[in-house]
C-alpha cells in the first residue's frame, strides 16, 4: 500500500496453500468429527496461521555472519526477500556468503564496497526452521517460535502437561492386576520396530529414535524426546502422534482381528477387579519414581512430573492441586503446546519426503506396538490359570484411555457379557509409563 | 553413515530395560499388596 505496507501474497506459495488446506483438514476433523478435538483444532489453525506469509509468528532471527574479510561485490538478495537453503546473500572478493538455513533477509548490515572483517555481521536473517542451537544459534522473535523456544525446547510444557496426566490417571485398575503391566512394556517393541525401520530408511539415530517413540503414544514423550534429540522433524512427529491417536479406533481392529481368533476374543474377564487400598495407591508413585529415575535418571522429567500428579490425586491433601492440574493448568498448557506445535509445520519445513516417511513409520509404530501386546498377551495365557482376554494387551499402547475403548467396544461385540475397559485401562496406563522410560533410555544414550 | 552397533545396544538394552523396569514394578506393587494387608490385619 503505497509501498509502505508489504503484503503477503508475492511471497505465497503452493505449499502455503496445501498446508492450509492440511490445516482446514485437521480442523475438520476435530469439528465435524470430534476427532481428538482438544488437539487437532489449535494444531490445525496454528498449520494455518504460520503458513500465511509475513505473519511472523514463527520467525527466528540469525545473524549471518561473514567466515572471511573482504569486500562487499554483489549483493544477492535484497531486504525483505525470501531465498532457499545455502544461497549466497552476498558476494565478496574473497568468495560468497552463504545461509546456512532458508528464509527470507530482515536487514541487510552491508553495503556494496564496503570492507568486512570476519565475524562481522553481513545480514540479520528470518527462518521459520528449527535450527541446531549449536551449530546455528537463532532467536525467537515470533509469539509461536517463543512459545516453541521456551516452552518446548527448554522442556517446560511437556513435563507439566505429563503433570496433569498423572492427576488424571487412575492407576487402580493396574494395580490391581500387576501382570499388566508386562503388556505396557511388551508394546514398547513398537518403538524399536520403528526405531530401525527408520535407520533403514536413512535417518540418523537422534531422528528415528524420535520416530520410534512415536509408538509410545503419548503425544508429551514424542514431543519431550524430539525437542532433546531432533527438534527439526519435531512438527511431523507431533502431528504423527496426535494424528494416530486419534486414529486408535481405525488402526487397533485390523491389527487385533489378525492376530486372535473369534473365540479368543470373546474370552471372558470377570467385570470386577480387586479393591485397591488408597494406601497402596500413594505407594505407587512413590515407588515407581524412585526405581525408574534410578536405573534411567533421563527419565526423571517425565516420570517425576507423572508421578506427583498423581500423588496429587491420590493423596487427597491437596485437592485444590489435583482438581488445578485437571481442568484449568492442562487447558492452559495444551493451548501454548498445540500452537507451538503447528506453528512448526511450514511448508518449507514440513513438505518433505521426509515427513512423509515420518508419518508412514508413525502408524508402523503403533500398529507393531499394538501387535506386541496382543502376542505377550497369548504367550501368558499358555501359563495362566486364568486366561485374560489378549485384546487388553493393544492398549499397552497407551494412546490413553481411547485404546481401551477400542478393545472395550471390540469385547463388546464378541460377547456380550464382558465388560474389559477396566482390564484394558492396565496395561493402557503401563504403556505411558513404559513409553517414558524408554524416551529416558534414548535421551540418556543419545541426548 | 549409522552405527549399527550402537543401535543394536539402545534397542535391545533400552527394549530390556523398560522390560525389566516393569517386571520390577509390578513385584513392587505386589509386595505393597502384600504388606498393606498386613498392617490392615494387625490394625485390626
Amino acid at each position: 500500500m503505497f509501498g509502505l505496507l508489504q503484503s503477503g501474497f508475492q511471497f505465497f506459495t503452493w505449499g502455503n496453500a496445501l498446508m492450509i488446506v492440511i490445516g482446514l483438514v485437521l480442523i475438520y476433523l476435530a469439528v465435524g468429527k470430534k476427532m481428538e478435538p482438544l488437539l487437532l483444532l489449535p494444531i490445525g489453525f496454528g498449520i494455518m496461521l504460520v503458513n500465511l506469509p509475513m505473519g511472523g509468528l514463527m520467525d527466528y532471527e540469525y545473524q549471518l555472519k561473514a567466515q572471511k574479510p573482504g569486500i562487499i561485490s554483489n549483493i544477492s538478495v535484497e531486504e525483505g526477500n525470501p531465498f532457499k537453503k545455502d544461497a549466497a546473500i552476498v558476494q565478496t572478493d574473497s568468495g560468497a556468503v552463504a545461509s546456512p538455513i532458508h528464509g527470507r533477509i530482515k536487514e541487510l548490515r552491508v553495503k556494496k564496497d564496503q570492507k568486512v572483517e570476519a565475524g562481522d555481521v553481513v545480514a540479520v536473517i528470518l527462518t521459520t526452521e528449527q535450527t541446531n542451537q549449536a551449530e546455528i544459534p537463532t532467536t525467537p522473535v515470533g509469539l509461536f517460535s517463543r512459545f516453541f523456544a521456551f516452552g518446548i525446547m527448554w522442556q517446560i510444557l511437556p513435563p507439566l502437561i505429563f503433570l496433569c496426566l498423572g492427576a488424571l490417571t487412575d492407576f487402580g485398575p493396574m494395580i490391581a492386576n500387576p501382570k499388566t503391566l508386562l503388556l505396557g512394556a511388551a508394546a514398547q517393541f513398537g518403538v524399536y520396530f520403528a526405531f530401525f525401520l527408520a535407520i533403514f530408511c536413512g535417518f540418523t539415530l537422534p531422528e528415528a529414535s524420535s520416530i520410534g517413540i512415536i509408538g509410545g503414544a503419548e503425544g508429551p514423550t514424542t514431543i519431550y524426546v524430539t525437542a532433546r534429540l531432533a527438534p527439526h522433524i519435531i512438527g511431523a512427529t507431533a502431528v504423527a502422534c496426535y494424528s494416530y491417536m486419534a486414529l486408535v479406533p481405525l488402526i487397533l481392529p485390523p491389527v487385533i482381528k489378525l492376530l486372535t481368533t473369534k473365540k479368543e476374543r470373546a474370552i471372558y474377564m470377570k467385570p470386577q477387579l480387586r479393591e485397591v487400598s488408597k494406601l497402596e495407591k500413594i505407594i505407587f508413585p512413590l515407588i515407581t519414581t524412585i526405581v525408574v529415575i534410578l536405573f534411567v535418571p533421563d527419565s526423571a522429567p517425565l516420570i517425576g512430573c507423572f508421578m506427583v500428579g498423581n500423588l496429587f490425586r491420590e493423596s487427597g491433601v491437596v485437592e485444590r492441586l489435583s482438581t488445578t492440574a485437571q481442568t484449568v493448568f492442562i487447558d492452559m498448557l495444551t493451548i501454548f503446546l498445540t500452537l507451538a506445535i503447528g506453528g512448526t509445520m511450514a511448508a518449507e519445513n514440513f513438505l518433505q519426503v521426509k515427513t512423509l516417511l515420518i508419518l508412514v513409520l508413525g502408524v508402523i509404530s503403533f500398529a507393531s506396538a499394538a501387535a506386541a501386546g496382543v502376542i505377550l498377551a497369548k504367550i501368558m495365557n499358555l501359563f495362566l490359570k486364568e486366561k485374560i482376554n489378549p485384546m487388553i494387551g493393544a492398549a499397552g499402547v497407551s494412546a490413553v484411555p481411547m485404546s481401551a475403548r477400542v478393545v472395550q467396544v471390540m469385547g463388546q461385540k464378541e460377547n456380550r457379557q464382558n465388560f474389559l475397559l477396566m482390564h484394558a485401562m492396565g496395561p493402557n496406563v503401563a504403556g505411558a509409563i513404559g513409553a517414558a522410560i524408554a524416551g529416558g533410555v534414548f535421551i540418556g544414550i543419545l541426548g | 553413515m549409522v552405527d549399527m552397533e550402537l543401535a543394536f545396544k539402545i534397542a535391545g538394552g533400552g527394549f530390556a530395560l523398560v522390560f525389566i523396569l516393569l517386571t520390577l514394578l509390578s513385584f513392587t506393587v505386589w509386595l505393597t499388596k502384600v504388606v498393606t494387608e498386613k498392617i490392615t490385619k494387625i490394625k485390626k
